[in-house]
């Protein structure tokens, strides 16, 4: 029988594509909107709680994704801090919002004699990173805080000049069973 | 209206596993001693996961009421575990004890505060022994345990769960 012996320390298996590096790269220095967005907690005890939102991951394992993540980490900070990223996960808008990560999301209302155009507005969205993964057409723009929504509409607002009254905040609420007195 | 019983659940957490494995060990001793001994071990297999689900994530730094998702915190620490080698097969990968156990060894270990050898590999022995006795498939089997295996399973729960201040 072979005898094989393994390092006790963890081991990142590598996964094909450039995702890795684009990600390391969003690590290093990465743009204020788009997709994906890095979601960092530190607990008290130093350690990484990492979750990537990122539609690129539809393709991926769960797995892969978080091989894809600490091999990111490790290109871009080190060893060192990726051996601190101990929950890394990876996750689609879509599933981002499944799990109740992205409760508010910006909208367009467009109305009549507005300065812009829905082709506008989604393609304005696409590049602020919404998610199309879902309908195509229809992006959807999608944040954690409330205060990231608000930040996007400015944005929006500043991208599409004269397009400020056309975007809302839109936030998820719970079930009515949620709201009745125990 | 009173709100029905899911509705009055709280998020998955460290405080919330804890205090429900002590339930369901409770439950686990009522089922056995009315000679339930299936019953017993399938809820008895709940509180070994959630004890040591409960260490794990308090090693990490969760607050005990930070809520645990699946996507955000179990899944990850899965993956964590097949990262460090940890065998995992698929399908329940939330409800592997051994593989829950194997965790936590494996990550004291990692962070350089190790548990003391015999309380390790009482972890990982009390871990392997549902392995072979449980499963959270158990539910569907009409099977009925032999006393041995009931007997078995609960000193395990029981020792998880005495323990469970020093894991």
């Amino acid at each position: 029988m072979p005898r094989k012996k393994h390092g006790a320390d963890e081991k990142t298996r590598p996964v094909g594509g450039n995702l890795t590096e684009q990600l390391a790269a969003e690590l290093r220095g990465g743009r204020e909107w788009g997709q994906p967005t890095i979601h960092e907690e530190e607990f008290p005890t130093g350690l990484i709680r990492a979750t990537v939102i990122w539609d690129e991951w539809d393709h991926l394992s769960h797995e892969d994704r978080t091989a894809v993540i600490l091999q990111a980490y490790e290109r871009a900070e080190g060893a060192a801090y990726r051996d601190l990223v101990t929950l890394a996960s990876g996750l689609t808008v879509p599933e981002a919002y499944g799990v109740g990560m992205l409760p508010y999301q910006v909208l367009p209302a467009l109305r009549k004699g507005d300065p812009v155009t829905a082709d506008d507005c989604r393609r304005a969205m696409v590049e602020m990173g919404a998610s199309t993964l879902v309908a195509p057409d229809q992006p959807q723009l999608r944040f954690l805080l409330e205060e990231e929504a608000e930040a996007a509409v400015k944005e929006l607002g500043r991208r599409l000049p004269g397009s400020e009254p056309v975007w809302h905040v839109h936030r998820e609420v719970g079930r009515v069973e949620d709201w009745a007195t125990a | 209206m009173p709100k029905p019983l899911l509705a009055r659940c709280r998020p998955d957490s460290i405080q919330e596993f804890r205090a429900a494995a002590r339930r369901r060990f409770d439950d686990g001793l009522a089922l056995a001693s009315s000679g339930r001994g299936t019953g017993a071990i399938y809820v008895w297999g709940y509180t070994a996961e959630m004890i040591l689900k409960a260490a794990y994530f308090t090693l990490l730094g969760l607050a005990e009421d930070h809520p645990l998702g699946w996507a955000t915190d179990l899944r990850p620490a899965i993956e964590r575990g097949r990262t460090l080698g940890i065998p995992w097969p698929r399908g329940g990968d939330g409800h592997n004890v051994r593989a829950w156990a194997d965790l936590l060894v494996a990550e004291r270990r990692l962070r350089g505060n190790p548990f003391a050898p015999v309380l390790a590999r009482n972890v990982r022995r009390r871990g392997q022994r549902f392995e072979s006795l449980w499963r959270e498939t158990l539910r569907y089997r009409k099977n009925v345990a032999y006393h041995y295996e009931v007997r078995k399973v609960r000193e395990a729960a029981e020792w998880f769960l005495v323990h469970a201040p020093v894991l």
